[in-house]
């Protein structure tokens, strides 16, 4: 079916009739504002195909216009079997009719059941399938109605190309056998798998391992018994063996016969102790006779030594003593002969002082007289030396006067070059009348030329006078008069009236300075180290005195040579005599010491001798003989007695260890009792307690519990088999169930999306997913542009399966890209193509500029001219 | 003059069965170990019946070395209370005299006058002209014949001599402590009364198994005897009588299938009309079932499981025949199908264990049933 006209009249807005013609195969497009009856235009299709003519229903009170009246429209379609013109009209006078070139060929109901025919026999049809209307843009939403008969309608579509989907996943019997298969396996397992608490699985796994706890610790139990039963067995064996008579009494006899063997050792040993102690008694007495005996002659012979080296000691005192007493005697005298000596030697140095003084004395006047004569030159010559120096330091000196030699000469040279070039004056006098005539500087002097630079008065007696004006020639240049007043001034300086008195005064100054040198000269050769020291000299020379008896020197040195010599050798017998007694006092000294200890040691030994008492040496001897005989006696009494000793330690070891014996017996014995009271105790409690026997009952109950617990596993591993397998098919089965639609999507899903893919609600037959890059996206969670093409993309897909199906159907679209933007609206619109084909898609749009690029066939909503 | 007794063993007084499974409200355990006490009184009264004045128990008379002692008193007070009966208790391997050695002093010092403990290998005469020659046994599990020392026990001139010992006579477990099967001639017996086998077996015309005489295994489906042995005299052959003493019988069944058979018919048909209560039966199903008939037979032996003392049926050497009709009962195709073939495919490979073959298997069976139930 493909629609080629429809015209509507009395539909909302268009209360004159519209129509939309010219509608062609593959793409059309009504583009037109808001407004202008887009919308309008799908309901009036809508409503001729799925409102029966006799519906009142609100959606076709919806097309009724405000004034009111009765909707028409009218839509022609071509199908295989040609043009066909339906018409409906709704409320007043209803109508259905079906015209084939004009002729009526179907009217009311029977019109209807033509619509339905043509739509496919089916309710539903491509509405909710393939038409979009206005804000539709999801493939979900509408009323309930419509969206359950959109569902029909792609069941319808999906077993028409496959089979039933019933047919395919199992249906209901599926679902119950899966839903039967989880509820018992919920009885028995989690969701994970795991042993739900509660259940069987987890019970009967419970109930085997309690049964095995208790198992072990019943056979812990059992093995204690058995071990107590063995340990009580070997504990009464023991016991028995212990116990037994002759075993007792051989331990019994045994430990007697080791105990008396062992006391006669002991008592043999004592014995042998005994002999023992009386020998070492009869050596202790020896041994201390022969000591006495010893000391006794050594005290003897010791007392007789003293005596002889105390006298011997005595006799060499007394020699000494003397010895030092002759030499005392001989000190003194020598000394009294030195004291003489000595005072001799004194008188003798005193003579020779005083003739030694008086030689000195006389010595001294003459070298007095000349000193003082010196003495008196060298001061007249300092006096003229004084003198001349003053001199010397007056008057000016030779450089001086050679610059006043040469201010001189200067002043000439500047008198001459005056006078040179000054007007001259030349006098020749008149005899007797020479010298009326008077300069500056007195009379003229006849013939002499009178230089005159400056203006000059010339005074002549008699006359009055004459100036003179020379010409102001420059010869009157001051130089002389400078020269002159230096000339002046050096000589007022050295006080000089004029040269020659300056030289006068120069020569006087070399003289005196001559002078002074010579009287230097003479008071250096006088006093070379001033006059000073030669009163210092004049003040050593000694006074003479007036001492008259002075001895002859010679005679004085004689004496107190002699006096020397005899002092010395007095001296020398003195120290002599001195060393000789200090000889004298150590040889008594020390003979006094030896003498002092000679006594003592005599006093010693006699001493010794008293304490030994009064024994004779021949009772000394007998005793030591005595002595040593008992020793000897007692020593062969103790060898005889030790020599068939028995061993005293080898008894001891044996009756330690029948002790031993004996005693562990006891203790064993001690053990045992207590212990086979409490292994007894321990059998007989167990034994009373049946442990054997609940050890073969839980074994058996334990073999139970883990067969019914691997039947159970059994069971919940069938059960998990038979979900596994049942979801498994199912889920194979949806794939093949939805593949016709996913191989006619795949290429438009393309065109947006390389590789995407869809998943399939198998309830909604919509897809609830897209796959893209491995990650699946719910469809509800996709933006809005996406979701509304993956929904026009699967509407296409539909009706492309509807035209394979042999029901070609138009695919009418308002506005069914809100959202999609000017990218993705180029490949929409290729998708379009590509799917238009042998099909007829109409789409209505408001947005007339992005839909230009759509091509396809214009159409336009026009007023029916009448 | 003719020396007659009774020869039994094995009585395992106090045993549990805690292995077999109790219904919710049944008391199987608790009748079959009443029966176990109650063979004594069976046993006296077949001493009665015979004029026996003897009763030889040949080992394991306890179940355990140590059982409690409500079982042991019980026990020895429903002895004495056969008093015109001598009984002559050995001790086995169950209650050996090393581990059990608190029960022998026990029965030593309770028991009554006509018990006699033989916990001595020492002969022993029984009555004027017979000797007694028991082997107790000493330990759990030993390494030598238990009857070796019979070769040297000593009996009076003229005196019937009566072998007494607990134990097998083929070495199983190689330990070397199997009875030598001649015993009798080495020892010149003129009877060997063994104990240990819980079936009724003759070694030869002089030495016997007696087995228990209150059966508590399937193996040897018979109920359980004891035997009362004639001796008319030294050297004499024996005459040896059966006398059924047991309550329960135990016995095992074979159900051979193959397919397309009813499964559950051949089942009930193999059942015994009578004395279901007082029998324990195990029936093992071998062969191949379809699925449906092996739904069937779980349901039939569902059905018959009550009439019975205690009934298992063991299905584990059954096979499953899957037919094409069988899979288009889950479903001819679809999902179910699917999931279904699979299972068939994985219960028949040939790489899985058997484990997880039979898991697929079970799954199937299971599927099957599901969508079975859910038709009806």
């Amino acid at each position: 079916m493909k629609i080629r006209a429809i015209t509507l009249n009395n539909v909302r807005r268009f209360t004159d009739p519209a129509q939309v013609v010219g509608i062609g195969d593959g793409i059309n497009v009504l583009s037109e504002p808001n407004e202008h009856g887009k919308s309008t235009l799908f309901d009036a299709i809508q409503a001729l195909f799925f409102k029966p003519f006799g519906s009142r229903d609100k959606d076709v009170a919806a097309l009724r216009p405000h004034a009111g009246g009765a909707p028409e429209v009218t839509v022609e379609v071509e199908t295989d079997e040609g043009r066909f013109s339906i018409f409906k009209r709704w409320f007043q006078k209803p109508l259905a009719t079906v015209h084939r070139s004009g002729a009526l060929i179907a009217q009311a109901d029977e019109a209807e059941a033509w619509i339905a025919q043509l739509l496919g026999g089916d309710a539903g049809g491509p509405s909710g399938l393939i038409w979009v209307r206005q804000g539709m843009t999801a493939l979900t939403g509408g009323s309930g109605k419509e969206e359950k008969l959109a569902l029909e309608a792609r069941r319808d579509l999906m077993t028409s190309v496959g089979a039933e989907v019933e047919a395919m996943t199992g249906g209901r019997r599926m679902d119950k056998a899966l839903a039967q298969c989880r509820d018992e396996l919920a009885h028995y397992a989690t969701a994970t798998g795991r042993p739900r608490t509660g259940g069987p699985w987890k019970e009967a796994q419970d109930q085997v391992e309690e049964l095995s706890a208790e198992h072990d610790h019943l056979a812990s139990t059992a093995r204690e018994l058995h071990d107590a039963l063995a340990e009580r067995q070997r504990a009464r064996r023991a016991l028995a063996e212990l116990e037994a008579p002759d075993v007792v009494e051989e331990r019994r006899q045994k430990l007697e016969m080791t105990r008396a063997a062992h006391a006669a050792a002991t008592r043999h040993a004592e014995e042998v102790e005994t002999l023992a102690r009386a020998m070492d008694l009869a050596r202790l007495n020896a041994e201390s006779a022969t000591t006495r005996l010893d000391s006794y002659r050594a005290a003897e012979a010791e007392q007789k030594a003293a005596l002889a080296e105390e006298t011997r000691a005595r006799q060499a005192t007394d020699a000494a003593r003397s010895a030092l007493a002759e030499r005392r005697t001989a000190l003194e005298a020598a000394e009294v002969s030195a004291q003489e000596a000595r005072t001799a030697l004194q008188t003798a140095e005193d003579q020779r002082r005083r003739a030694q003084r008086a030689v000195a004395a006389r010595e001294g006047a003459d070298r007095r007289r000349a000193l003082e004569a010196r003495i008196k030159e060298a001061e007249e010559a300092r006096r003229r030396m004084e003198t001349a120096a003053a001199a010397a330091r007056s008057g000016p000196d030779t450089a001086a006067l050679q610059q006043l030699e040469a201010l001189s000469a200067e002043l000439s040279a500047s008198r001459a070059a005056r006078d040179a070039t000054a007007t001259q004056v030349i006098v020749h006098y008149a005899s007797g009348s020479s010298g009326v005539i008077h300069g500056d500087d007195g009379p003229l002097a006849d013939g002499t030329a009178l230089p005159l630079p400056r203006s000059t008065t010339l005074r002549i007696d008699g006359i009055g006078s004459l100036e003179i004006h020379p010409a102001a020639s420059g010869q009157e240049d001051g130089s002389v008069e400078a020269a002159t007043a230096k000339l002046q001034t050096a000589l007022d300086q050295i006080g000089a009236a004029n040269l020659t008195e300056a030289r006068a005064a120069t020569a006087a100054r070399a003289e005196a300075a001559a002078r002074q040198g010579e009287a230097k000269a003479v008071l250096a050769s006088l006093a070379p180290n001033g006059i000073d020291a030669l009163h210092q000299e004049l003040a050593a020379i000694p006074t003479p005195t007036t001492e008259t008896d002075a001895p002859d020197i010679e005679t004085a040195e004689n004496a107190l040579q002699a006096a020397q010599t005899h002092h010395e050798a007095c001296r020398i017998i003195r120290e002599t005599a001195a060393e000789a007694l200090a000889d004298a006092k150590v040889d008594a000294a020390r003979s006094d010491a030896m003498l002092t200890s000679l006594t003592d040691r005599l006093q010693r030994a006699e001493a010794q001798q008293a304490k030994l008492g009064d024994v004779a040496e021949e009772d000394l001897a007998t005793q030591t003989v005595t002595t040593a005989a008992a020793l000897e006696a007692a020593r062969l009494a103790h060898a005889e007695k030790a020599k068939d000793a028995p061993d005293v330690a080898s008894l001891q070891a044996a009756l330690t260890r029948a002790e031993s014996v004996e005693t562990q017996a006891r203790d064993e014995i001690a053990r045992l009792r207590p212990l086979l009271a409490r292994l007894s105790e321990r059998i007989t409690r167990a034994s009373g307690d049946a442990v054997e026997e609940r050890l073969a009952e839980t074994q058996e109950q334990l073999q139970a519990a883990e067969d019914k617990l691997a039947r159970i596993t059994h069971e919940v591993a069938v059960l998990a088999r038979l979900e596994a397998a049942l979801q498994d098919a199912r889920n194979e089965a949806r794939e093949r169930y939805f593949t016709p639609i996913v191989k006619e999507l795949k290429p438009l899903l393309q065109l947006l999306w390389p590789d995407a893919e869809l998943t399939w609600g198998e309830e909604s037959l919509l897809p609830h997913a897209l796959i893209r890059g491995g990650r699946e996206e719910p469809i509800d969670v996709l933006s809005g542009g996406t979701q509304e093409q993956v929904a026009l993309l699967v509407r296409l897909a539909f009706a492309r399966m509807l035209a394979r199906a042999g029901r070609i159907v138009p695919v009418i679209l308002d506005d069914a890209l809100v959202f999609t933007d000017d990218d993705r609206i180029e490949r929409m619109f290729d998708a379009l193509h590509r799917q238009a084909g042998d099909m007829q898609i109409i789409v209505l749009t408001c947005r007339q500029r992005a839909f230009r690029a759509l091509g396809g066939q214009a159409l336009r909503l026009q007023m029916v001219k009448e | 003059m003719t020396f007659r007794f009774i020869h039994a063993s094995d009585l395992h007084i106090g045993r549990k069965f805690a292995n077999i499974p109790q219904p919710p409200d049944g008391n199987i355990r608790g009748r079959l170990m009443e029966a176990r006490h109650g063979a004594i009184t069976k046993l006296a009264q077949a001493a009665r019946d015979r004029g026996a004045a003897h009763v030889l128990l040949a080992g394991d008379t306890f179940d355990t070395a140590t059982p409690s002692p409500a079982v042991v008193r019980q026990a020895l007070t429903a002895m004495g209370e056969a008093p015109e009966v001598t009984w002559w208790i050995l001790p086995g391997n169950h209650d050996n005299l090393r581990d059990a050695e608190p029960l022998w002093d026990v029965i030593s010092r309770d028991a009554p006058t006509n018990l006699r403990a033989l916990t001595d290998a020492a002969a022993i005469e029984m009555t004027e002209g017979i000797t007694l020659l028991p082997c107790p046994v000493a330990y759990r599990a030993g390494a030598s014949d238990p009857s070796a020392p019979l070769d040297h026990m000593q009996s009076p001139e003229g005196h019937i001599r009566i072998g007494l010992a607990h134990g097998g006579v083929t070495d199983f477990t190689e330990s070397g402590d199997a009875i030598a099967p001649d015993r009798d001639r080495r020892a010149g017996l003129d009877y060997l009364a063994l104990g240990d086998w819980h079936g009724r077996m003759a070694v030869s015309e002089r030495v016997h198994y007696c087995g228990t005489p209150e059966q508590d295994r399937f193996k040897h489906g018979q109920r359980g005897v004891c035997l009362a042995v004639d001796i008319a005299g030294p050297g004499a052959i024996p005459k040896v009588e059966e006398i059924e003493t047991g309550s329960f019988l135990w016995s095992e069944a074979e159900l051979a299938l193959h397919p397309r058979q009813d499964a559950a018919a051949a089942l009930n048909a193999l059942l015994p009309t009578t004395g279901r209560r007082d029998h324990l039966l195990r029936v093992t199903a071998r062969g191949w079932a379809g699925l449906p008939d092996r739904a069937d037979l779980a349901r039939a032996a569902e059905t018959c499981a009550p009439d019975f003392a205690h009934f298992d049926l063991v299905t584990d050497a059954l096979a499953t025949q899957y037919e094409a009709g069988d899979l288009d009962e889950i479903d001819r195709g679809g999902a179910l199908r699917l999931a279904a073939e699979a299972l068939v495919s994985e219960a028949k490979s040939e790489t899985l264990s058997q484990a997880e073959r039979d898991v697929a298997a079970d799954a199937l069976a299971r599927l099957h049933a599901y969508v079975q139930g859910a038709k009806t």
